[in-house]
Protein backbone atom coordinates (compact mmCIF):
# COMPACT_ATOMS: atom_id res chain seq x y z
CA UNK A 1 0.00 0.00 0.00
CA UNK A 2 1.33 3.44 -0.09
CA UNK A 3 1.58 3.63 3.39
CA UNK A 4 5.06 3.61 3.51
CA UNK A 5 4.92 6.68 0.92
CA UNK A 6 3.13 8.74 3.30
CA UNK A 7 5.84 8.18 6.30
CA UNK A 8 8.54 9.23 3.77
CA UNK A 9 6.59 12.46 2.75
CA UNK A 10 5.16 14.96 5.11
CA UNK A 11 3.40 16.84 2.68
CA UNK A 12 1.64 13.16 1.60
CA UNK A 13 1.09 12.71 5.60
CA UNK A 14 -0.48 16.26 5.47
CA UNK A 15 -2.93 15.33 2.26
CA UNK A 16 -4.06 12.22 3.99
CA UNK A 17 -4.97 14.38 7.58
CA UNK A 18 -6.65 16.83 5.09
CA UNK A 19 -8.43 14.30 3.61
CA UNK A 20 -9.28 12.24 6.73
CA UNK A 21 -10.98 15.68 8.02
CA UNK A 22 -12.57 16.14 4.64
CA UNK A 23 -14.73 12.86 5.23
CA UNK A 24 -15.38 13.81 8.65
CA UNK A 25 -17.21 16.64 7.55
CA UNK A 26 -18.79 15.30 5.35
CA UNK A 27 -20.18 12.30 7.65
CA UNK A 28 -21.36 15.48 9.79
CA UNK A 29 -23.07 17.39 6.52
CA UNK A 30 -25.10 13.79 6.09
CA UNK A 31 -25.93 13.52 9.50
CA UNK A 32 -26.78 16.39 11.18
CA UNK A 33 -30.12 17.22 9.49
CA UNK A 34 -31.15 14.15 10.42
CA UNK A 35 -29.82 14.27 13.47
CA UNK A 36 -31.17 17.53 14.19
CA UNK A 37 -34.49 16.65 12.94
CA UNK A 38 -34.77 13.81 15.35
CA UNK A 39 -33.82 16.14 18.09
CA UNK A 40 -36.62 18.78 17.22
CA UNK A 41 -38.75 15.76 17.25
CA UNK A 42 -38.37 16.07 21.40
CA UNK A 43 -38.26 19.83 21.63
CA UNK A 44 -41.37 21.14 23.38
CA UNK A 45 -41.13 24.40 21.44
CA UNK A 46 -44.28 24.08 20.13
CA UNK A 47 -42.66 25.58 17.17
CA UNK A 48 -40.90 22.99 16.14
CA UNK A 49 -37.21 24.63 15.80
CA UNK A 50 -34.90 26.71 18.34
CA UNK A 51 -34.67 27.26 21.09
CA UNK A 52 -34.83 23.94 22.60
CA UNK A 53 -37.36 24.64 25.87
CA UNK A 54 -37.23 21.22 27.40
CA UNK A 55 -37.69 17.63 26.41
CA UNK A 56 -40.59 15.87 26.09
CA UNK A 57 -42.57 13.03 24.23
CA UNK A 58 -45.82 14.83 23.87
CA UNK A 59 -45.49 15.45 20.01
CA UNK A 60 -45.14 11.78 19.49
CA UNK A 61 -48.60 11.26 21.35
CA UNK A 62 -50.00 13.54 19.18
CA UNK A 63 -48.94 11.96 16.58
CA UNK A 64 -50.67 8.35 17.21
CA UNK A 65 -53.57 10.20 18.23
CA UNK A 66 -54.53 12.16 15.06
CA UNK A 67 -56.74 10.39 12.81
CA UNK A 68 -55.28 12.02 9.43
CA UNK A 69 -51.93 10.36 10.53
CA UNK A 70 -53.69 6.59 11.22
CA UNK A 71 -55.63 6.96 8.13
CA UNK A 72 -52.62 7.82 6.01
CA UNK A 73 -50.53 4.92 7.90
CA UNK A 74 -53.32 2.71 6.83
CA UNK A 75 -53.09 3.80 3.26
CA UNK A 76 -49.51 4.04 3.20
CA UNK A 77 -49.10 0.03 4.11
CA UNK A 78 -51.95 -0.80 2.02
CA UNK A 79 -50.25 0.73 -0.90
CA UNK A 80 -46.63 -0.73 0.22
CA UNK A 81 -48.62 -3.86 0.65
CA UNK A 82 -49.54 -4.21 -2.55
CA UNK A 83 -46.42 -2.53 -4.23
CA UNK A 84 -44.16 -5.01 -2.73
CA UNK A 85 -46.54 -8.13 -4.19
CA UNK A 86 -46.81 -6.29 -7.45
CA UNK A 87 -43.50 -5.37 -7.85
CA UNK A 88 -41.87 -9.24 -6.51
CA UNK A 89 -43.64 -11.60 -9.13
CA UNK A 90 -43.40 -9.02 -11.56
CA UNK A 91 -39.28 -8.44 -11.35
CA UNK A 92 -38.56 -12.19 -10.09
CA UNK A 93 -40.40 -13.68 -13.44
CA UNK A 94 -39.05 -11.33 -15.78
CA UNK A 95 -35.43 -11.97 -14.53
CA UNK A 96 -35.77 -15.19 -15.77
CA UNK A 97 -35.65 -14.62 -19.15
CA UNK A 98 -33.54 -11.16 -18.66
CA UNK A 99 -30.41 -13.27 -17.98
CA UNK A 100 -31.22 -17.28 -19.59
CA UNK A 101 -33.29 -16.49 -23.12
CA UNK A 102 -31.05 -15.03 -26.02
CA UNK A 103 -33.17 -12.02 -26.35
CA UNK A 104 -33.12 -10.31 -29.83
CA UNK A 105 -32.70 -6.25 -29.04
CA UNK A 106 -31.60 -7.24 -25.50
CA UNK A 107 -29.63 -4.23 -24.30
CA UNK A 108 -32.35 -2.21 -25.29
CA UNK A 109 -34.97 -4.46 -23.38
CA UNK A 110 -32.66 -4.03 -20.45
CA UNK A 111 -32.78 -0.13 -20.73
CA UNK A 112 -36.52 -0.07 -20.84
CA UNK A 113 -36.94 -2.25 -17.73
CA UNK A 114 -34.13 0.03 -15.98
CA UNK A 115 -35.35 3.14 -17.23
CA UNK A 116 -38.28 4.13 -14.67
CA UNK A 117 -35.62 4.06 -11.97
CA UNK A 118 -33.18 6.63 -14.33
CA UNK A 119 -35.34 9.11 -15.43
CA UNK A 120 -37.22 11.88 -13.17
CA UNK A 121 -40.12 10.56 -10.90
CA UNK A 122 -42.12 13.75 -12.21
CA UNK A 123 -42.28 12.33 -15.53
CA UNK A 124 -43.89 8.85 -14.27
CA UNK A 125 -45.94 10.92 -12.36
CA UNK A 126 -47.44 12.94 -14.98
CA UNK A 127 -47.55 10.82 -17.72
CA UNK A 128 -49.55 8.49 -15.67
CA UNK A 129 -52.22 10.95 -14.58
CA UNK A 130 -52.79 11.44 -18.38
CA UNK A 131 -53.16 8.19 -18.92
CA UNK A 132 -55.11 7.56 -16.31
CA UNK A 133 -57.70 10.57 -15.84
CA UNK A 134 -57.79 11.36 -19.79
CA UNK A 135 -57.44 8.05 -21.88
CA UNK A 136 -58.98 5.28 -19.42
CA UNK A 137 -61.11 7.61 -17.50
CA UNK A 138 -60.37 6.32 -14.38
CA UNK A 139 -60.77 8.47 -11.11
CA UNK A 140 -57.59 8.53 -9.22
CA UNK A 141 -57.29 6.43 -5.86
CA UNK A 142 -54.43 4.41 -3.72
CA UNK A 143 -54.70 1.85 -6.72
CA UNK A 144 -53.65 4.03 -9.45
CA UNK A 145 -50.77 5.13 -7.07
CA UNK A 146 -49.92 1.15 -6.54
CA UNK A 147 -49.03 1.00 -10.54
CA UNK A 148 -46.93 4.14 -10.49
CA UNK A 149 -45.38 3.27 -7.89
CA UNK A 150 -45.25 -0.13 -9.44
CA UNK A 151 -43.20 0.74 -12.46
CA UNK A 152 -40.47 2.68 -10.39
CA UNK A 153 -39.91 0.02 -7.86
CA UNK A 154 -40.37 -3.40 -9.95
CA UNK A 155 -36.61 -2.44 -11.48
CA UNK A 156 -35.29 -2.93 -8.03
CA UNK A 157 -36.23 -6.42 -7.88
CA UNK A 158 -35.62 -7.52 -11.47
CA UNK A 159 -31.89 -5.80 -10.89
CA UNK A 160 -31.38 -7.73 -7.30
CA UNK A 161 -32.92 -11.23 -8.86
CA UNK A 162 -31.10 -10.53 -12.12
CA UNK A 163 -27.77 -10.49 -10.15
CA UNK A 164 -28.56 -13.48 -8.12
CA UNK A 165 -29.65 -15.63 -11.19
CA UNK A 166 -26.59 -14.33 -13.00
CA UNK A 167 -24.23 -15.96 -10.01
CA UNK A 168 -26.52 -19.15 -10.04
CA UNK A 169 -24.97 -22.57 -11.16
CA UNK A 170 -27.27 -23.73 -13.87
CA UNK A 171 -25.58 -27.28 -13.54
CA UNK A 172 -27.35 -27.61 -10.18
CA UNK A 173 -30.64 -27.56 -12.18
CA UNK A 174 -29.66 -30.12 -14.70
CA UNK A 175 -28.56 -31.84 -11.72
CA UNK A 176 -31.71 -32.03 -9.84
CA UNK A 177 -33.14 -33.06 -13.76
CA UNK A 178 -31.14 -35.80 -14.06
CA UNK A 179 -32.17 -37.33 -10.85
CA UNK A 180 -35.80 -36.82 -12.15
CA UNK A 181 -37.02 -33.64 -10.70
CA UNK A 182 -39.61 -31.70 -13.05
CA UNK A 183 -39.83 -28.48 -13.75
CA UNK A 184 -42.33 -27.55 -10.86
CA UNK A 185 -39.85 -29.17 -8.49
CA UNK A 186 -36.57 -27.82 -9.95
CA UNK A 187 -38.35 -24.09 -9.19
CA UNK A 188 -39.73 -25.28 -5.96
CA UNK A 189 -36.29 -26.78 -4.43
CA UNK A 190 -33.52 -25.74 -6.45
CA UNK A 191 -34.48 -22.08 -8.08
CA UNK A 192 -36.45 -20.59 -5.37
CA UNK A 193 -34.31 -21.74 -2.02
CA UNK A 194 -31.57 -20.32 -3.76
CA UNK A 195 -33.13 -16.92 -4.87
CA UNK A 196 -35.20 -16.63 -1.81
CA UNK A 197 -32.43 -14.38 -0.10
CA UNK A 198 -32.51 -12.14 -3.46
CA UNK A 199 -36.35 -12.06 -3.45
CA UNK A 200 -36.70 -11.11 0.27
CA UNK A 201 -34.19 -8.39 -0.24
CA UNK A 202 -36.06 -6.85 -3.31
CA UNK A 203 -39.44 -7.08 -1.44
CA UNK A 204 -38.20 -5.44 1.98
CA UNK A 205 -36.32 -2.89 -0.47
CA UNK A 206 -39.58 -2.17 -2.56
CA UNK A 207 -42.08 -2.12 0.63
CA UNK A 208 -39.72 0.79 2.25
CA UNK A 209 -39.35 2.88 -0.92
CA UNK A 210 -43.08 2.53 -1.46
CA UNK A 211 -43.41 3.72 1.91
CA UNK A 212 -41.03 6.77 1.25
CA UNK A 213 -42.60 7.94 -2.12
CA UNK A 214 -43.49 11.36 -2.91
CA UNK A 215 -43.34 12.24 -6.09
CA UNK A 216 -45.31 9.81 -8.19
CA UNK A 217 -47.93 8.86 -5.30
CA UNK A 218 -48.69 12.92 -5.35
CA UNK A 219 -50.21 13.29 -8.95
CA UNK A 220 -51.75 9.52 -8.85
CA UNK A 221 -53.19 9.05 -4.75
CA UNK A 222 -56.84 11.75 -6.02
CA UNK A 223 -57.93 12.68 -2.63
CA UNK A 224 -56.31 10.18 -0.32
CA UNK A 225 -53.13 10.79 1.78
CA UNK A 226 -50.04 8.62 2.13
CA UNK A 227 -47.36 9.68 5.02
CA UNK A 228 -45.09 11.11 3.01
CA UNK A 229 -47.48 13.09 0.96
CA UNK A 230 -49.41 14.00 4.42
CA UNK A 231 -46.50 15.74 5.67
CA UNK A 232 -45.91 17.64 2.61
CA UNK A 233 -49.60 19.20 2.78
CA UNK A 234 -48.52 20.17 6.73
CA UNK A 235 -44.58 21.64 5.88
CA UNK A 236 -46.62 23.71 3.56
CA UNK A 237 -47.64 25.53 6.53
CA UNK A 238 -44.60 25.72 8.48
CA UNK A 239 -42.65 23.05 10.44
CA UNK A 240 -44.97 21.99 13.26
CA UNK A 241 -43.16 19.32 16.11
CA UNK A 242 -45.85 17.05 15.42
CA UNK A 243 -44.88 16.77 11.85
CA UNK A 244 -40.99 16.00 13.32
CA UNK A 245 -42.19 13.82 15.32
CA UNK A 246 -43.89 12.11 12.33
CA UNK A 247 -40.74 12.07 10.59
CA UNK A 248 -38.71 10.53 12.51
CA UNK A 249 -40.78 7.59 13.09
CA UNK A 250 -40.55 7.68 9.49
CA UNK A 251 -37.05 7.65 9.26
CA UNK A 252 -36.89 4.73 11.70
CA UNK A 253 -39.02 2.90 10.04
CA UNK A 254 -37.07 2.93 6.63
CA UNK A 255 -33.75 2.26 8.66
CA UNK A 256 -35.31 -0.57 10.65
CA UNK A 257 -36.52 -1.94 6.81
CA UNK A 258 -33.06 -1.71 5.02
CA UNK A 259 -31.36 -3.45 7.83
CA UNK A 260 -34.08 -6.20 7.22
CA UNK A 261 -33.70 -6.27 3.97
CA UNK A 262 -29.56 -7.12 4.77
CA UNK A 263 -29.79 -8.93 7.73
CA UNK A 264 -33.02 -11.37 6.63
CA UNK A 265 -31.52 -12.67 2.91
CA UNK A 266 -28.59 -13.58 5.07
CA UNK A 267 -30.28 -15.65 7.62
CA UNK A 268 -32.24 -17.06 4.84
CA UNK A 269 -29.22 -18.33 3.05
CA UNK A 270 -28.16 -19.78 5.85
CA UNK A 271 -31.60 -21.45 7.15
CA UNK A 272 -31.74 -22.75 2.56
CA UNK A 273 -28.06 -23.97 3.42
CA UNK A 274 -29.53 -26.41 5.93
CA UNK A 275 -32.69 -27.77 4.25
CA UNK A 276 -31.25 -29.66 1.52
CA UNK A 277 -28.74 -31.77 3.82
CA UNK A 278 -32.29 -32.47 6.07
CA UNK A 279 -33.97 -33.67 3.14
CA UNK A 280 -31.20 -35.56 1.89
CA UNK A 281 -30.89 -37.15 5.26
CA UNK B 1 -37.78 -22.28 -17.86
CA UNK B 2 -40.41 -20.35 -15.26
CA UNK B 3 -42.71 -22.24 -16.81
CA UNK B 4 -44.48 -25.44 -17.18
CA UNK B 5 -45.05 -25.44 -20.18
CA UNK B 6 -41.36 -26.64 -20.73
CA UNK B 7 -41.74 -29.55 -18.99
CA UNK B 8 -42.33 -31.93 -21.77
CA UNK B 9 -39.19 -31.34 -23.61
CA UNK B 10 -37.08 -31.00 -20.26
CA UNK B 11 -35.76 -34.60 -20.48
CA UNK B 12 -34.14 -33.88 -23.75
CA UNK B 13 -32.86 -31.03 -23.02
CA UNK B 14 -31.02 -32.35 -20.20
CA UNK B 15 -29.52 -35.37 -21.88
CA UNK B 16 -27.33 -32.45 -24.17
CA UNK B 17 -23.89 -31.73 -22.56
CA UNK B 18 -24.16 -28.47 -20.82
CA UNK B 19 -24.12 -26.42 -23.99
CA UNK B 20 -26.75 -24.70 -25.26
CA UNK B 21 -29.43 -27.39 -26.73
CA UNK B 22 -29.73 -27.60 -30.05
CA UNK B 23 -33.36 -28.01 -30.73
CA UNK B 24 -35.97 -26.58 -28.73
CA UNK B 25 -39.93 -27.28 -29.47
CA UNK B 26 -42.40 -24.22 -29.93
CA UNK B 27 -43.81 -24.62 -26.23
CA UNK B 28 -40.22 -24.28 -24.68
CA UNK B 29 -39.25 -21.49 -26.32
CA UNK B 30 -42.66 -19.46 -25.22
CA UNK B 31 -42.17 -21.15 -22.03
CA UNK B 32 -38.64 -19.16 -22.32
CA UNK B 33 -40.26 -15.74 -22.56
CA UNK B 34 -43.31 -16.07 -20.29
CA UNK B 35 -41.69 -14.65 -17.89
CA UNK B 36 -41.50 -11.26 -19.55
CA UNK B 37 -45.73 -11.52 -20.10
CA UNK B 38 -46.67 -9.49 -16.91
CA UNK B 39 -43.27 -7.09 -17.06
CA UNK B 40 -44.76 -6.24 -20.57
CA UNK B 41 -48.10 -5.23 -19.34
CA UNK B 42 -46.58 -3.38 -16.88
CA UNK B 43 -43.85 -1.14 -18.11
CA UNK B 44 -45.60 -1.07 -21.78
CA UNK B 45 -49.24 -0.20 -20.79
CA UNK B 46 -48.41 1.86 -17.76
CA UNK B 47 -44.82 3.12 -18.83
CA UNK B 48 -43.89 2.79 -22.25
CA UNK B 49 -47.48 3.81 -23.69
CA UNK B 50 -47.81 6.92 -20.85
CA UNK B 51 -44.53 8.54 -22.54
CA UNK B 52 -45.91 8.30 -25.97
CA UNK B 53 -48.94 9.52 -24.74
CA UNK B 54 -46.46 12.77 -23.40
CA UNK B 55 -45.28 13.36 -26.54
CA UNK B 56 -48.57 13.41 -28.10
CA UNK B 57 -50.11 15.89 -25.92
CA UNK B 58 -47.17 17.90 -26.22
CA UNK B 59 -48.10 18.29 -30.35
CA UNK B 60 -51.85 18.66 -29.39
CA UNK B 61 -54.16 21.85 -28.33
CA UNK B 62 -56.04 22.55 -25.06
CA UNK B 63 -59.26 23.97 -26.17
CA UNK B 64 -61.72 24.95 -23.16
CA UNK B 65 -59.95 22.54 -20.61
CA UNK B 66 -60.22 19.44 -23.70
CA UNK B 67 -57.72 18.09 -25.39
CA UNK B 68 -58.13 18.02 -29.03
CA UNK B 69 -56.07 15.83 -31.54
CA UNK B 70 -54.94 18.59 -34.06
CA UNK B 71 -51.10 18.30 -34.06
CA UNK B 72 -49.49 21.44 -33.76
CA UNK B 73 -46.14 22.89 -32.13
CA UNK B 74 -47.72 25.96 -30.47
CA UNK B 75 -47.10 24.77 -26.56
CA UNK B 76 -43.55 24.75 -27.36
CA UNK B 77 -44.08 28.32 -29.27
CA UNK B 78 -46.05 29.12 -26.25
CA UNK B 79 -43.56 28.24 -23.62
CA UNK B 80 -40.72 30.19 -25.56
CA UNK B 81 -42.39 32.98 -25.66
CA UNK B 82 -42.49 33.24 -22.23
CA UNK B 83 -40.01 34.57 -20.69
CA UNK B 84 -39.76 33.69 -17.29
CA UNK B 85 -39.71 29.92 -18.91
CA UNK B 86 -37.21 30.38 -20.94
CA UNK B 87 -35.02 32.17 -17.98
CA UNK B 88 -36.55 28.72 -15.65
CA UNK B 89 -35.69 26.63 -18.11
CA UNK B 90 -31.92 28.32 -18.55
CA UNK B 91 -32.01 28.43 -14.15
CA UNK B 92 -32.65 24.58 -14.33
CA UNK B 93 -29.89 23.73 -16.68
CA UNK B 94 -27.09 26.19 -14.58
CA UNK B 95 -28.81 24.47 -11.09
CA UNK B 96 -27.47 21.35 -12.66
CA UNK B 97 -24.39 21.54 -14.09
CA UNK B 98 -23.44 23.51 -10.41
CA UNK B 99 -24.81 21.26 -8.57
CA UNK B 100 -23.40 18.26 -10.33
CA UNK B 101 -20.52 19.75 -10.62
CA UNK B 102 -19.79 20.49 -6.77
CA UNK B 103 -21.69 17.13 -6.09
CA UNK B 104 -18.47 14.95 -8.13
CA UNK B 105 -16.09 17.91 -6.42
CA UNK B 106 -17.08 17.02 -2.76
CA UNK B 107 -17.47 13.30 -3.39
CA UNK B 108 -14.17 12.99 -5.12
CA UNK B 109 -11.86 13.71 -2.50
CA UNK B 110 -14.15 11.45 -0.11
CA UNK B 111 -14.46 8.62 -2.48
CA UNK B 112 -10.56 8.89 -2.80
CA UNK B 113 -9.65 8.76 1.00
CA UNK B 114 -11.96 5.63 1.40
CA UNK B 115 -10.27 3.59 -1.76
CA UNK B 116 -6.82 4.96 -0.98
CA UNK B 117 -6.45 5.32 2.73
CA UNK B 118 -8.80 3.60 4.69
CA UNK B 119 -8.30 -0.20 5.67
CA UNK B 120 -10.52 -2.22 3.53
CA UNK B 121 -12.12 -4.12 6.47
CA UNK B 122 -13.47 -0.23 7.53
CA UNK B 123 -13.97 0.62 3.64
CA UNK B 124 -17.65 -1.23 3.89
CA UNK B 125 -18.58 0.05 6.88
CA UNK B 126 -17.84 3.47 6.22
CA UNK B 127 -19.57 3.29 2.78
CA UNK B 128 -22.79 1.96 4.29
CA UNK B 129 -22.83 5.13 6.69
CA UNK B 130 -23.01 7.09 3.62
CA UNK B 131 -25.65 5.38 1.78
CA UNK B 132 -27.51 5.42 5.24
CA UNK B 133 -29.40 8.34 4.87
CA UNK B 134 -30.26 8.09 1.42
CA UNK B 135 -32.43 5.07 2.50
CA UNK B 136 -34.61 7.20 4.05
CA UNK B 137 -37.71 9.00 3.11
CA UNK B 138 -36.68 11.27 -0.20
CA UNK B 139 -39.34 13.99 1.36
CA UNK B 140 -37.58 14.29 4.85
CA UNK B 141 -34.16 14.37 3.96
CA UNK B 142 -35.49 17.76 2.05
CA UNK B 143 -37.75 18.79 4.77
CA UNK B 144 -35.00 18.57 7.51
CA UNK B 145 -32.93 20.96 5.91
CA UNK B 146 -35.81 23.83 6.80
CA UNK B 147 -34.83 22.93 10.04
CA UNK B 148 -31.36 24.31 9.72
CA UNK B 149 -31.84 27.00 6.75
CA UNK B 150 -35.28 28.12 8.04
CA UNK B 151 -35.39 31.93 9.36
CA UNK B 152 -35.34 30.12 13.40
CA UNK B 153 -33.11 27.46 12.12
CA UNK B 154 -29.81 26.22 13.01
CA UNK B 155 -28.01 28.67 11.02
CA UNK B 156 -29.59 31.48 12.14
CA UNK B 157 -28.65 30.34 15.74
CA UNK B 158 -25.70 30.03 14.84
CA UNK B 159 -25.41 33.75 13.28
CA UNK B 160 -27.07 35.07 15.97
CA UNK B 161 -24.91 33.50 18.95
CA UNK B 162 -21.77 34.50 17.04
CA UNK B 163 -23.06 38.05 16.97
CA UNK B 164 -22.58 38.16 13.32
CA UNK B 165 -26.45 38.98 12.93
CA UNK B 166 -28.55 40.37 14.70
CA UNK B 167 -31.36 39.53 12.99
CA UNK B 168 -32.51 36.13 11.43
CA UNK B 169 -31.47 35.94 7.90
CA UNK B 170 -33.40 34.83 5.32
CA UNK B 171 -31.15 34.79 2.36
CA UNK B 172 -30.12 31.00 2.92
CA UNK B 173 -33.95 29.97 2.48
CA UNK B 174 -35.64 30.67 -0.91
CA UNK B 175 -33.25 31.22 -3.18
CA UNK B 176 -31.04 28.96 -5.25
CA UNK B 177 -27.96 28.09 -3.31
CA UNK B 178 -30.55 27.03 -0.85
CA UNK B 179 -31.53 24.29 -4.18
CA UNK B 180 -27.89 23.49 -5.09
CA UNK B 181 -27.02 23.06 -1.14
CA UNK B 182 -29.52 20.54 -0.85
CA UNK B 183 -29.64 19.00 -4.01
CA UNK B 184 -25.57 18.46 -3.51
CA UNK B 185 -26.78 16.77 0.15
CA UNK B 186 -29.38 14.81 -1.84
CA UNK B 187 -27.02 12.81 -4.23
CA UNK B 188 -23.83 12.92 -2.40
CA UNK B 189 -24.67 9.29 -2.19
CA UNK B 190 -24.99 8.74 -5.61
CA UNK B 191 -21.64 10.06 -6.49
CA UNK B 192 -19.94 8.86 -3.66
CA UNK B 193 -20.58 5.35 -4.21
CA UNK B 194 -20.06 5.22 -8.15
CA UNK B 195 -16.82 7.06 -7.60
CA UNK B 196 -15.47 4.67 -4.91
CA UNK B 197 -16.38 1.82 -7.05
CA UNK B 198 -14.23 3.13 -9.38
CA UNK B 199 -11.45 4.22 -7.29
CA UNK B 200 -11.47 0.93 -5.80
CA UNK B 201 -10.35 -0.85 -8.79
CA UNK B 202 -7.41 1.14 -9.55
CA UNK B 203 -4.00 0.05 -8.77
CA UNK B 204 -2.09 2.58 -6.75
CA UNK B 205 1.44 1.19 -8.03
CA UNK B 206 1.01 2.91 -11.07
CA UNK B 207 0.46 5.96 -9.66
CA UNK B 208 3.19 5.48 -7.85
CA UNK B 209 5.02 4.46 -10.64
CA UNK B 210 4.32 7.55 -11.97
CA UNK B 211 5.64 9.68 -9.13
CA UNK B 212 8.90 8.09 -8.80
CA UNK B 213 9.32 9.14 -13.02
CA UNK B 214 9.31 12.29 -11.90
CA UNK B 215 4.96 13.41 -12.06
CA UNK B 216 3.73 15.64 -8.87
CA UNK B 217 0.88 14.27 -7.44
CA UNK B 218 -1.96 16.48 -9.34
CA UNK B 219 0.04 15.30 -12.31
CA UNK B 220 -0.47 11.68 -11.76
CA UNK B 221 -4.14 12.25 -10.64
CA UNK B 222 -4.59 14.17 -13.73
CA UNK B 223 -2.35 11.74 -16.07
CA UNK B 224 -3.17 8.46 -14.34
CA UNK B 225 -5.59 7.95 -12.38
CA UNK B 226 -8.67 10.35 -14.24
CA UNK B 227 -8.35 8.68 -18.08
CA UNK B 228 -8.92 5.02 -15.70
CA UNK B 229 -11.61 6.48 -13.85
CA UNK B 230 -13.47 7.79 -16.50
CA UNK B 231 -16.49 5.24 -17.05
CA UNK B 232 -17.37 5.75 -12.97
CA UNK B 233 -17.42 9.06 -13.68
CA UNK B 234 -19.36 9.22 -16.58
CA UNK B 235 -21.67 7.30 -14.53
CA UNK B 236 -21.74 9.32 -11.38
CA UNK B 237 -22.79 12.55 -13.32
CA UNK B 238 -25.24 11.29 -15.65
CA UNK B 239 -26.76 9.12 -12.33
CA UNK B 240 -26.76 12.77 -10.56
CA UNK B 241 -27.46 15.34 -13.42
CA UNK B 242 -31.09 13.38 -14.54
CA UNK B 243 -32.65 13.44 -11.28
CA UNK B 244 -31.29 16.70 -10.77
CA UNK B 245 -32.84 17.89 -14.04
CA UNK B 246 -36.57 17.08 -13.02
CA UNK B 247 -36.36 18.07 -9.41
CA UNK B 248 -39.48 19.50 -7.96
CA UNK B 249 -39.94 18.79 -4.31
CA UNK B 250 -36.40 20.73 -3.80
CA UNK B 251 -36.71 23.71 -5.25
CA UNK B 252 -40.69 23.67 -3.75
CA UNK B 253 -39.51 23.30 -0.52
CA UNK B 254 -36.58 25.04 0.05
CA UNK B 255 -36.18 27.31 -3.65
CA UNK B 256 -39.33 29.23 -2.92
CA UNK B 257 -40.16 31.94 -6.20
CA UNK B 258 -36.41 32.51 -6.69
CA UNK B 259 -35.64 29.04 -7.09
CA UNK B 260 -37.94 27.75 -9.35
CA UNK B 261 -36.65 24.72 -12.12
CA UNK B 262 -38.66 23.14 -14.95
CA UNK B 263 -40.01 20.34 -12.39
CA UNK B 264 -42.50 23.20 -10.60
CA UNK B 265 -43.51 24.68 -13.98
CA UNK B 266 -44.16 21.02 -15.11
CA UNK B 267 -46.61 20.60 -11.74
CA UNK B 268 -47.93 24.00 -12.19
CA UNK B 269 -49.24 23.24 -15.92
CA UNK B 270 -50.65 20.36 -14.69
CA UNK B 271 -52.39 21.71 -11.40
CA UNK B 272 -54.47 23.92 -13.88
CA UNK B 273 -55.44 21.18 -16.02
CA UNK B 274 -53.04 22.62 -18.53
CA UNK B 275 -52.14 19.61 -19.86
CA UNK B 276 -50.72 19.71 -23.57
CA UNK B 277 -48.55 22.61 -22.25
CA UNK B 278 -47.38 21.07 -19.49
CA UNK B 279 -46.37 17.71 -21.69
CA UNK B 280 -44.36 20.07 -23.91
CA UNK B 281 -42.17 21.51 -21.02
CA UNK B 282 -41.95 17.57 -19.79
CA UNK B 283 -40.46 16.73 -23.39
CA UNK B 284 -38.56 19.55 -22.60
CA UNK B 285 -36.71 17.41 -19.67
CA UNK B 286 -36.98 14.40 -21.99
CA UNK B 287 -34.69 16.20 -24.80
CA UNK B 288 -31.99 16.91 -21.84
CA UNK B 289 -32.04 14.20 -20.77
CA UNK B 290 -31.30 12.22 -24.58
CA UNK B 291 -28.73 14.95 -25.34
CA UNK B 292 -26.63 13.71 -21.87
CA UNK B 293 -27.47 10.39 -22.37
CA UNK B 294 -25.90 10.90 -26.51
CA UNK B 295 -23.30 13.08 -25.45
CA UNK B 296 -21.96 9.75 -23.15
CA UNK B 297 -23.31 7.32 -24.79
CA UNK B 298 -19.86 6.20 -25.80
CA UNK B 299 -18.67 6.03 -21.75
CA UNK B 300 -22.17 4.08 -21.16
CA UNK B 301 -21.51 1.28 -23.13
CA UNK B 302 -18.51 0.13 -20.91
CA UNK B 303 -21.46 -0.36 -18.21
CA UNK B 304 -23.37 -3.54 -17.71
CA UNK B 305 -25.78 -3.97 -14.75
CA UNK B 306 -25.01 -7.39 -14.95
CA UNK B 307 -21.75 -7.52 -15.79
CA UNK B 308 -22.22 -9.56 -18.75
Amino acid sequence: MARDLDIVSPRGRLTRAALAGWAVLIYVFLFAPIVLLVVFSFNSNKYGTFPITGWTSKWYGQVFHDYQIRDALTTTIRIALEVTVVSTIVGTAAAFPLVRSRLPFRSGIRITLVLPIMIPGLLIGISLLVLFTSVLHQQLSPTTAVIGQAVYTTPFVLLLVAARLQGFDASLERAASDLGANTYQRLRYVVMPLLAPAILAGALFVFTLSLDEFIITLFLIGSHNTLPIYIYTQVKFGITPEVNALAALLLAASLTLMALAFVLPALVRRAVRLVPRKAGA
Amino acid sequence: MASPSSEATQPADVALPLGRPARRSWTARVGEYVGFAPAIVLFGLFFLVPLGLIVCYSFWQTVDYNVVHHWTVDNYRYFFSVPTYVKTVWATIWVSVVATLLTLAVAFPFAYWLARYVPRRYQKILLVLVILPFWTSYLLRVYSWLNILGAQGAMNRFLHWTGLTDQPVSFFLYDRPAVILVLVYLYFPFAALTLYASLERFDWNQFRAAMDLGATPATAVRRILLPQIRPGLTTAVIFVFIPILGEYLTPQLVGGARGVMIGNLIVNFFQGAQYTRGAAAALLIAALIVLLLTLFRRSLEVEDPYGT
